[in-house]
């Protein structure tokens, strides 16, 4: 049941490209009834996995790599699996209102089915593999639904942007479960679990934690990588919604989470994390202050609450556990529905640019209220969820300070970055709420005239903003079905803690006056600080890099230069280059292996006879290389074929000698029949001549490197030849008297055919070039005359 | 085992080549003979991997003359892959090649042609002796060279002019290495070979020829530094024999890599395997990086293929049973979805008229089909799971995190990080963006050209989901070769 509910969105997703054409544009509500069903099912294993009794699925899949199919749902999946199916189900819901006929839907439900289900395949594996399988693909998904506007410029560049570093990420984590299953010999979580000691006493271990919290702060758009986040705002409202605030940005918080039985609770591990939550809970807000674009501002809310929730796991006590997961769970719903709000809004008014809006609850009043509860639980006001994680934020963020980590007076630095970001969060919510929906008349520059949206988006908005409420007056239920549940698969021990709205005058309560008191006084000049926040640097960021790296081409460029270095299209380079490392390699071995062993006593003489020939040769060659005109360089170049079969002669191999001046004959013969196409004048005599003297030397290397090879394996025969095998049954075996007859008919049979073969191929080869060819060549010569 | 079999995979191409001469004028009768020999070729092929798959070495004899004399022809679980593999892809490049060939090249003998490449492939990989090698290497290249310049245009001209030249040095070296080989060993069958070289007095001169054979497979294989010939070359040839050169021919010497230095060079393990690991690391990363500056639909696939190659030559270079199985696995892989890209490439150019990526854009609206599968064949080489990448990287990853060889770790995700770059580029200028006009060809429907490229996906995908199958065998493979007590004993002394 398990798998099913897993797989069931690819399997539809597969059945929706089929049935896409009969459907047509009413393939939303097809594709609603999946998301509900899985999120039934999973509602009905909350008992279950309260009571420990997780639903399991093991099926072996690649077993000699160690890749299973196995499946798991304890409280962390089991809470992450009911956000998933649940918000998915809403999500789907609203897009059939929201996404006009016209669109591509087809391609909209896929996609979604298909992130839907990669992501429930990313918090219910119980196999690091499949994690990793599973977190690929929810990029990919989306990478495709960011670009589902794909002629837009902007789709295009936060695709690939979005793909480009969480990729990287996922590579990163790959590398580091690759390492984690080395050390522990099983993928198996359970079983990777059980050698924590192993791995965290590694000297792996350090490197280990920096590629798995890579991965993590890549996909939990965590400084400095979160800014493939805004940029993937092209997408529609929905996908924006559903994929990055509500679920897959949290699949790295997931990551953190899983990962801190197996890796957390050291030094290297807690620091890392809460540092960067808290240097990203600070940057995202105040980021989010700088923008005009209400998505935007939603944005680098995200990344900043995402912050605060791997601040809480990277802080890592019970209590901060238990607060990251309440805090997860009610960001899901309150960034959730805002987002949804945002869509409702961008669509009735035609504009998101918080600089334009005015007023808009005059004509949209249930937008709204429900916009009032998404901010207000955001900045972490009662009586919403928002202020409940908060103060539970608070109190964890104070405990730092005397926890066994401590940075000294720098552990300080955790509470006052939790408050400097609350401000901060406090402030841009007010802003949404109340410059948008209130603060005067409606303006009449809005490309559209506001309205009240049609109820299909009106609901399922309904429906997630008013869970704010609910959790926050049940939130005790929330915590022993759900939340306990799953901060004990992250800590080990089921939190014993009871969330009231009021615990009595402390310092978390003292921090929240202090983060309404100040957010007032500051929403009050708001004007003034977005003005001076104007002016201030968006730096440092890694946009830079990113835009000067990928989509400015640096690169492309460098990629440019390595390949203009050597690959230039001169076969006279290439052949420098190979004949090159031939001699590095040739020499290299000789001179470090000290193998430079020649013995002349071997070897023939040489007499008045050979000396002649070689003289011919010589003279011959440089004839070539030195002759200016084609024909000069013919006749030197037959010289030194004819020559060459002389020393046929002088070895005793009259057949060789043959066989040497037919070829020399038929190539001379059919060079001058081909004269009259080729330009009289050899290209050697317009090279410089140091151009040619470097082709010399390297000529000449190569030749010496060769005849050096050749003497060396000359004289170091350690084997009898089987040449002896056939002198001495060439007569016996094969019945024939000459030897080389009998080893070309019949010892080696094979390759003569396999030689008889090429000259087929050859001959074949000119016929075509010809027939072929007079298309195009001959007529250009004709013009030529 | 001594059997008939083994010599089939070259007789049956050789076999068609006749009889399609014969029939050279009859073009039908032509593509009749030449569809039924593919498909009985990649039939036969899984006949024989069926055979092999239970660990046994298939063997024979030419003219039943017992090695080290003669010729021995030996199918291993390596070989059985590599021919397997290469029935595939004369199964799906016939499909392709018959629905977009040109008349000109058809009558020409393209289909001859076309057999005794493959004569050339399936010997080169079958053949146990290392002189037979260097023939089946001749038909090989020379069918190449005959394709490559087939059509005779210009640029396929030029190209196929420093194509011929720089591997007709490297067949000179190739027969200085023979020569050397034999002087020290005197005898030219491999596992003959690999009883004397590992034994010789001194292995630094085995080493030495080691090099030189090094040198010539790595210009077959387009290793770093011998990779100039490629790019161009495969960038002229009409897209079906792009496919096929793009598929095979790097494949065979990167197989032929992997035998000898599984098989015969193995006394100085630490030296050469060391150069072979770098240069794989170099290979990958040149050919990845000049990839990345490439704005060309072909250019990009074919400095592709380079890179790929580097990761099977450094697979060999960690040399342990699962660094070559993942390289083996890789190189299979690479086959099929180089292969399968080079197809989608070529359908884009029948579509828009181009290879240019800056002249194309918003395909995926009007031709669906192919953007999908160029989409999943991409990812597919780029490594994500479920498809076939995926495992033979990761199989990589694992030896690499065995051996304790970071840099291998490091090297295969950062280049495969880099591929999924380069090949979203592609994705994101051919098949997303504004649409750009094609020229308009009535009666041209571009489905009928797709079966050759889905099905080359579909293989990418089973592979991917079926990887456990896939596994067994490059295992299996790896495991024969780690050992090769096992092939020396079956080729040298079955016969006794």
């Amino acid at each position: 049941m398990l798998l099913f509910a897993v797989l069931a969105p690819f399997v539809f997703a597969l059945l929706l490209i089929v049935l896409a054409k009969p459907i047509g544009n009413k393939i939303g509500y097809f594709a609603l009834p999946i998301p509900v069903m899985v999120f039934v099912y999973f509602l009905l294993q909350i008992p279950s996995a309260a009571r420990e009794h997780y639903p399991i699925y093991f099926a072996s899949w690649v077993p000699q790599m160690g890749i299973n199919l196995s499946l798991s749902l304890d409280g962390l999946s089991l809470l992450f699996a009911l956000l998933i199916s649940g918000i998915g189900s809403l999500v789907f819901w609203y897009s059939i209102t929201y996404l006009d006929a016209k669109e591509r839907l087809a391609n909209f439900y896929i996609f979604m089915l298909i992130f839907m289900g990669s992501m429930l395949g990313v918090v219910t594996a119980n196999n690091l593999l499949i994690i990793y399988l599973f977190w690929e693909l929810t990029s990919l998904s989306s990478f495709l639904l960011i670009g589902f506007w794909y002629d837009k410029e902007r789709s295009r560049y936060g695709a690939q942007k979005a793909l480009l570093i969480t990729v990287l990420g996922g590579f990163a984590t790959l590398a580091a479960f690759g390492l984690i299953g080395q050390i522990a010999g099983s993928y198996e979580l359970s079983d990777v679990i059980a050698k924590a000691a192993l791995i965290k006493n590694s000297p792996l271990y350090p490197g280990i934690v920096i590629l798995v919290l890579l991965g993590a702060f890549t996909k939990s758009a965590q400084y400095p990588f979160h800014i493939w986040l805004p940029d993937a705002m092209e997408a529609p409202t929905p996908v924006s919604c559903y994929l990055h605030s509500a679920t897959m940005v949290k699949a790295g918080i997931y990551l953190v989470a899983r990962m801190t039985p197996i890796l957390g609770s050291t030094m290297l591990w807690v620091l890392l994390i809460s540092i960067v939550g808290s240097v990203t809970l600070f940057w995202g807000g105040y980021m989010a202050l700088k923008q005009k674009d209400l998505k935007a501002v939603l944005a680098y809310s995200t990344v900043s609450q995402l912050g605060l929730v791997i601040a809480l796991f990277g802080y890592g006590s019970e209590a901060a556990v238990f607060a990251a997961v309440f805090h997860l769970l009610n960001h899901s719903v309150f960034k959730g529905s805002l987002f949804l709000v945002t869509g409702m809004v961008d669509h009735a008014t035609g504009t998101r640019d918080i600089t334009k809006l005015r007023g808009l609850s005059k004509a949209m009043p249930i937008t709204a209220t429900l916009a009032l509860f998404g901010t207000f639980a955001m900045a972490g006001l009662p009586p919403f969820n928002g202020f409940l994680s908060k103060e539970l934020f608070f109190a964890s963020s104070l405990e730092t300070i005397n926890s066994s980590f401590a940075l000294g007076i720098w552990s300080w630095a955790f509470p006052v970055l939790a408050v400097i970001g609350s401000i901060f969060t406090f402030i841009y919510c007010m802003m949404i709420f109340f410059r948008v929906f209130r603060g005067g008349p409606i303006p009449d520059d809005l490309p559209h005239h506001p309205h009240e949206p049609a109820k299909g988006m009106l609901i399922p908005t309904a429906l997630l903003a008013s869970m704010t409420l609910v959790i926050a007056f049940f939130p005790n239920l929330f915590a022993k079905w759900l939340l306990a549940p799953a901060a004990k698969a992250v800590s080990g021990s089921l939190p014993q803690i009871h969330i009231s709205f009021w615990h009595g005058l402390n310092m978390p309560l003292l921090m929240s006056a202090i983060v309404i008191g100040i957010g007032c006084l500051l929403y009050w000049r708001l004007d003034k600080i977005r003005i001076f926040l104007a002016a201030m640097p968006g730096r440092p960021s890694a946009n830079h890099f990113y835009d000067w790296l990928i989509p400015g081409g640096a690169l492309v460029r460098f990629g440019g230069r390595v390949g203009k270095t050597h690959m230039n299209g001169s076969l006279r380079d290439y052949l420098v280059y190979i004949l090159c490392f031939f001699m590095l390699l040739f020499w290299g071995t000789v001179i470090y292996k000290d193998i430079f062993i020649v013995r002349f006593d071997n070897l023939a003489p040489i007499g008045a006879f050979e000396i002649t020939w070689f003289v011919l040769v010589v003279t011959a060659i440089f004839t070539l290389v030195s002759s200016k005109k084609r024909v000069a360089g013919l006749f030197a170049l037959s010289a030194i074929g004819y020559s060459v079969s002389f020393f046929f002669v002088l070895f005793r191999a009259p057949d060789l000698t043959l066989t040497q001046l037919l070829v020399e004959t038929v190539s001379l013969v059919l060079f001058f029949l081909s004269f009259k196409y080729l330009p009289k004048d050899l290209i050697s005599s317009q090279l410089s001549k140091k151009y040619k003297l470097f082709n010399a030397l390297i000529s000449i290397a190569v030749g010496f490197s060769v005849t050096c090879a050749c003497l060396i394996a000359h004289s170091n025969k350690f084997y009898e030849p089987i040449s002896d095998y056939y002198v001495a049954s060439s007569k016996i075996l094969a019945g024939g008297n000459n030897i080389v007859n009998v080893i070309l008919v019949d010892f080696r049979g094979l390759d003569t055919l396999g030689e008889i073969s090429v000259i087929v191929i050859a001959a074949i080869g000119v016929s075509a070039l010809i027939s072929l060819g007079k298309k195009h060549l001959f007529k250009e010569d004709n013009k030529d005359e | 085992m001594n059997t008939n079999l083994v010599i089939g995979p070259v007789m049956i191409p050789l076999a068609t080549a006749i009889i399609l001469i014969i029939f050279h004028r009859r073009m039908l009768a032509q593509k009749i003979i030449s569809i039924i020999s593919v498909s009985f070729a990649l039939l036969y092929a899984c006949y024989l991997l069926y055979r092999a798959s239970d660990g046994t070495i298939l063997l024979f004899y030419a003219s039943n003359w017992v090695p080290p004399f003669g010729i021995a022809m030996v199918i291993d679980m390596l070989s059985a892959l590599m021919v397997t593999a290469s029935g595939i892809l004369g199964f799906v490049c016939m499909i392709y090649s018959l629905s977009t060939m040109d008349e000109g090249r058809l009558r020409n003998f393209y289909l001859p042609l076309y057999q005794m490449f493959f004569v050339g492939i399936n010997g080169s990989l079958i053949t146990g002796d290392i002189f037979n090698l260097f023939v089946f290497f001749e038909i090989m290249l020379m069918s190449s060279y005959v394709l490559l310049v087939l059509g005779s245009e210009r640029g396929q001209l030029r190209e196929g002019f420093k194509y011929l030249i720089i591997n007709i040095v490297s067949s000179s070296f190739f027969l200085v290495a023979l020569g050397v080989v034999y002087s020290l060993a005197g005898t030219m069958n491999m596992a003959d070979l690999a009883v004397k070289l590992p034994q010789a007095p001194n292995q630094g001169l085995v080493t030495m020829s080691a090099m030189l054979f090094l040198l010539v497979f790595g210009v077959k294989a387009a290793i770093f530094p011998l990779y100039f010939w490629l790019p161009n070359s495969y960038h002229q040839p009409p897209p079906a024999i792009s496919a096929i050169f793009g598929g095979l021919l790097t494949k065979v010497g990167v197989y032929v890599l992997i035998r000898i230095f599984t098989l015969i060079f193995i006394g100085d393990v630490e030296f050469t395997h060391s150069i072979l690991f770098v240069l794989g690391v170099l290979t990958m990363f040149f050919g990845v990086i000049i990839t990345i500056s490439q704005t060309d639909f072909r250019m990009i696939l074919s400095y592709h293929i380079i890179s790929q190659v580097g990761y099977m030559v450094m697979g060999l270079g960690m040399f342990s049973v699962l660094a070559v199985a993942g390289a083996i696995f890789h190189m299979l892989h690479n086959i099929i979805v180089k292969t399968g890209l080079f197809l989608a490439s070529g359908i884009t150019q029948e579509v828009t008229g181009t290879t240019d990526l800056h002249k194309m854009g918003g395909l995926l609206h009007r031709y669906p089909w192919l953007g999908w599968t160029f989409f999943v064949t991409a990812m597919a080489l780029a490594g994500v799971p479920p498809l076939s990448g995926f495992f033979s990287k990761f199989m990589l990853i694992q030896a690499g995190a065995e051996l304790g060889n970071y840099y291998s770790i490091a090297a295969v995700l950062g280049v495969g990080f880099l591929t999924l770059f380069s090949m979203i580029k592609i994705f994101l200028y051919a098949f997303w963006g504004e649409e750009k006009p094609v020229p308009e060809r009535p009666d041209f429907d571009y489905k009928k050209i797709m079966p050759a490229c889905l099905l080359l996906c579909g293989i990418a995908v089973c592979m991917g989901l079926g990887a456990s199958y896939v596994c067994d065998f490059v295992l299996l493979a790896a495991e024969q070769l780690m050992n090769p007590q096992l092939y020396i004993d079956t080729v040298l002394f079955a016969a006794i």
